[in-house]
């Protein structure tokens, strides 16, 4: 087994997964490491957002942590030998008001990564862009889109039933200028 | 109204001052209703870690909203909604009708 300082966040992610796993805490990665893991880190974050499905007590998370060396900062999880910062938004596991239901496994040599899918991280950020008008965020929508093979259909479901159909067409336009030659 | 369901007095003032203004400062809520600004703060902070608050820095102060990402926030503020309208008139009022366009500095009233 890789050491946590040698592991990637992907790895780490993994790895802390399958623990928690071992000890019946289910949790899902979302967030900024899901748009890292579907760009081949091209958006850079130190965040490993996993998501509590079941809302587990926290403490049990907390003592299944400090087994594998991590302590809790202001409700982060933290590890002298790594820059990544583990934290555990509560579920359930959702895009907007739907919830999410396709989740993809990835495997690495540290544990088998459960992580939300590239159509529902691209929903994810999109919430962001839709919400608060984060540039950011349709960056990181965008860069997704163009590094994986995404449900367009779906994703346009979504946002018309959210009310952000102009949002998606901005989105939309935007993807299919940049990659004209893969809509071809 | 909601204590029965949200489990504090301090957490329903919270959610019903941002259901009725959108946003609002840890200040404003307890000038609004009286009360100190710790168990406010106390109350916004606990919502920002269920998931069904978020904040953003603002100068020097923290500004908290709705998080548009709460699957269950067209739910909840449908109750809030209800639970609004449920309020004496007075008090809605002040919550509802305050001044949020700009005023001029040094302008004499």
């Amino acid at each position: 087994m890789k050491s946590i300082n040698k592991m990637t966040q992907a790895e780490l992610a993994a790895y802390v997964q399958s623990h928690l796993r071992e000890k019946g805490i289910t949790v899902i990665l979302s967030g900024g490491a899901s748009v890292s893991i579907y760009t081949a880190n091209k958006y850079v974050s130190a965040d490993v957002d996993l998501i509590d499905v079941y809302s587990i007590e926290r403490n049990k998370i907390k003592i299944a942590m400090e087994e594998i060396g991590f302590h809790e900062k202001n409700r982060y999880f933290v590890h002298p030998n790594t820059k990544h910062i583990v934290e555990f938004p509560p579920g359930p596991l959702s895009v907007g008001e739907e919830s999410v239901t396709s989740i993809k496994e990835i495997k690495y040599s540290t544990g088998v990564l459960r992580v939300i899918s590239p159509t529902d991280c691209i929903k994810d950020r999109l919430v962001a862009y839709y919400f608060w008008n984060d540039q950011q965020s349709l960056a990181q929508a965008l860069l997704v889109a163009k590094h994986n093979r995404v449900n367009f259909t779906d994703i346009k479901r979504w946002s018309k039933a959210s009310g952000n159909l102009k949002g998606y067409e901005t989105f939309y336009e935007k993807y299919a200028s940049k990659n004209r030659s893969r809509l071809r | 109204m909601l204590k029965p369901l949200l489990g504090s007095t301090g957490s329903e003032r919270v959610l019903i001052f941002i259901t009725a203004r959108g946003e609002a400062y840890p200040r404003e809520i307890s000038r609004f209703f009286g009360m100190g600004t710790y168990p406010i703060r106390k109350q916004l902070e606990k919502l920002e870690v269920g998931g069904i608050l978020v904040s953003q820095p603002k100068g020097r102060t923290l500004l908290y909203t709705f998080n548009p990402r709460y699957p269950f926030l067209k739910e909840l503020k449908e109750l809030l909604d209800k639970a609004l309208s449920f309020y004496p008139e007075d008090e809605r009022e002040k919550l509802i009708m305050n001044r949020r366009r700009p005023r001029r500095r040094g302008k004499i009233l």
